[in-house]
């Protein structure tokens, strides 16, 4: 899985790209925790080219959301293919997360609740 | 270099020769291994000491006599590898050896010679003590070599009389013998420092091996209690069929199933999926299946009972983890299934009467996610001949080697097509097929699978 990096003001954004499994959550982790360390808990995760998503990376998103949510911080999740909202859904996550169907309502999110 | 150099050149390298073949015989013996090891005991360093004595009497023999009566020889390099490999006083007892035999030979440098063998056996041990007791590597045991015989040709130089006759041997023979003992000695380390790489190797390997055979061990004794912890076999229930399977993707896996007897007549049926795989999903098994087991009770809701479980589980779900579960308790009386689904794929239900495949669909979320949580709970009724399948994703995830999913579609199409088989073999007729699919394919999802068949057309008949 690729992974990249950028930022808008003082919102990160991630960038995913191909299967986010067991193999790759804990980059995908580590990622996400150094953001975090860097005081960078504005968060939004662009899975446009994400083809699969397993348990152990819905446990990723968990763990990190619980984070950042305790610094007054989100992870909103964008661009999701309808099999990855459809493992989201299942497992209820969908009323965890903020979800939006494309990066700018993702990022005009923050900017209402501000 | 006129011929006579050339010539003892020649004799001095065939000696040589010898000496690597001793210096492989030797130093696989075990007395030069347990000097390796570091033990070293009285009985290793006698037998090194009588060795490498008999090589420094040998190197003598095995020189050449020159045309003055001296001789051209390698004797200093046996107490030189004795003392570089075990240390002082091995290697002057082999220096003795060398020396003594040399000065009773006789000969006006019998003197020089003599020490000069004793000195190379404790300067070597001095050597080995420098370097804390390890052999030298390859380049010091050569350098230490090639001074030792030039100190020779200075003791020489110093003690044998007539000086010019001393001066004239020194000047035939410091060539081919600094060569010839630089290269018995560069072979001999070589030979040994290799040994010493090879051993740690193999240690280091067989270190590896036995913390590999010790982890196998332990995760095969953990798969027997993870195992312990499903059901034996699926309880018999008047006017129903269960089958039950699971097969973990790694010795240990995050899915589990459970039947919990609640009441006379009411049966509780679990199967849940642990984010993640291995161990870290195989401790958080065993932790929600012991807290859904004590929360289940017949005073309670369905779903009250999981979301106390629930409150319970996300207390102890650090790192983000979570469970999906799918729980129904089985009314045999009433002929009626209820059910709440916290975040675990949706059951399939095949009505016989209207052949048709329904999704047994709740809201709810998975378990550990949040503290408090309510789970929509519903109810359907039961007639004969209904069947209900309840699985992990490890079913509908199965890829086959053209990265395609084995999908909801032909599970759909598995259950329509053998409606007839009993509920244990439709259950394994599942599992068939899902590994036919995926064969060769290496699958990273545990498998979990329940079925549940209506059989008897009325409970009280069966009584």
């Amino acid at each position: 899985m690729d992974m990249l990096e950028s930022a808008l003001e003082d919102i990160s954004i991630v960038s995913l790209r191909g299967r986010l499994d067991t193999s790759c959550a804990g980059d995908l982790e580590k990622k996400l925790d150094s953001l975090i360390n860097s005081a960078q808990v504005r968060m939004v995760v662009n899975l446009k080219e994400v083809e699969y998503i397993s348990s152990s990376g819905l446990r990723v998103f968990l763990a990190e959301l619980k984070k950042v949510r305790k610094q007054g911080g989100d992870i909103k999740l964008a661009c999701l293919k309808p099999e990855i909202r459809q493992v989201f859904d299942i497992a209820g996550f969908t009323q965890l997360f903020n979800i939006f169907d494309t990066m700018e309502l993702a990022m005009a999110h923050y900017k209402e609740i501000r | 270099m006129d011929t006579s150099v050339i010539d003892l050149l020649v004799e001095l390298i065939q000696t040589t020769s010898v000496i690597v073949v001793f210096a492989y015989l030797v130093s696989r013996s075990k007395f030069f291994l347990g000097i390796l090891d570091k033990q070293f005991s009285f009985k290793n360093q006698i037998v090194l000491i009588l060795l490498f004595g008999a090589l420094s009497i040998f190197g003598t023999y095995g020189g050449i006599k020159l045309p003055s009566g001296a001789i051209a020889n390698i004797r200093d390099l046996g107490p030189m590898v004795a003392g570089l490999a075990a240390g002082p006083l091995t290697g002057l007892g082999a220096g003795l050896i060398g020396g003594v035999h040399r000065y009773l030979l006789g000969g006006f440098v019998c003197v020089p010679c003599a020490l000069s063998t004793i000195l190379a056996g404790l300067l070597g041990g001095f050597i080995h003590m420098l370097r804390k007791r390890e052999f030298a590597t390859i380049w010091q045991a050569t350098l230490f070599a090639a001074l030792m015989e030039c100190l020779h040709m200075g003791l020489t130089l110093l003690l044998a009389r007539p000086f010019s006759e001393a001066v004239s041997v020194v000047k035939q023979v410091i060539v081919p013998m600094v060569i010839a003992n630089s290269l018995g000695m560069a072979v001999f380390a070589f030979v040994v420092r290799n040994l010493i790489h090879e051993r740690n190797t193999a240690a280091e390997k067989e270190l590896y091996r036995r913390a590999l055979e010790r982890t196998e061990y332990e995760m095969e004794t953990a798969r027997g209690i993870q195992q312990s912890f499903l059901p034996e076999s699926p309880p018999k229930i008047a006017g129903f069929e269960l089958g039950a399977l699971n097969k973990p993707a790694r010795q240990v896996g995050g899915d589990f199933y459970d039947f919990i007897p609640i009441s006379e007549g009411k049966m509780g049926i679990v199967i849940a999926d642990v984010s993640g795989k291995g161990v870290p999903a195989a401790l958080f098994m065993a932790l929600s299946r012991a807290i859904v087991r004590a929360n289940v009770h017949e005073t309670i809701t369905t779903s009250e009972a999981i979301e106390k479980a629930n409150h319970l589980i996300a207390e102890e779900a650090k790192f983000g983890m979570f469970v999906t579960l799918f729980y129904a308790v089985l009314d045999s009386k009433r002929r009626l299934l209820q059910y709440v689904n916290a975040g675990h794929n949706p059951p399939l239900m095949l009505k016989h009467l209207a052949s048709d495949l329904i999704l047994l669909n709740a809201n709810g979320i998975a378990l550990g996610a949040l503290d408090d949580i309510r789970l929509e709970q519903k109810e359907v009724g039961l007639v004969a001949d209904d069947i209900v399948v309840l699985y992990t994703d490890g079913i509908i995830e199965a890829v086959n080697d053209k990265g395609e999913q084995f999908g909801m579609d032909r599970l759909e199409k598995i259950i329509s097509n053998n409606t007839n088989l009993p509920a244990q073999q439709l259950a394994d007729q599942i599992n068939d097929e899902v590994q036919r699919f995926a064969q060769g394919q290496q699958q990273f999802d545990d498998l979990t699978l329940i079925v549940l068949k209506v059989t008897g057309a009325d409970t009280s008949a069966e009584k």
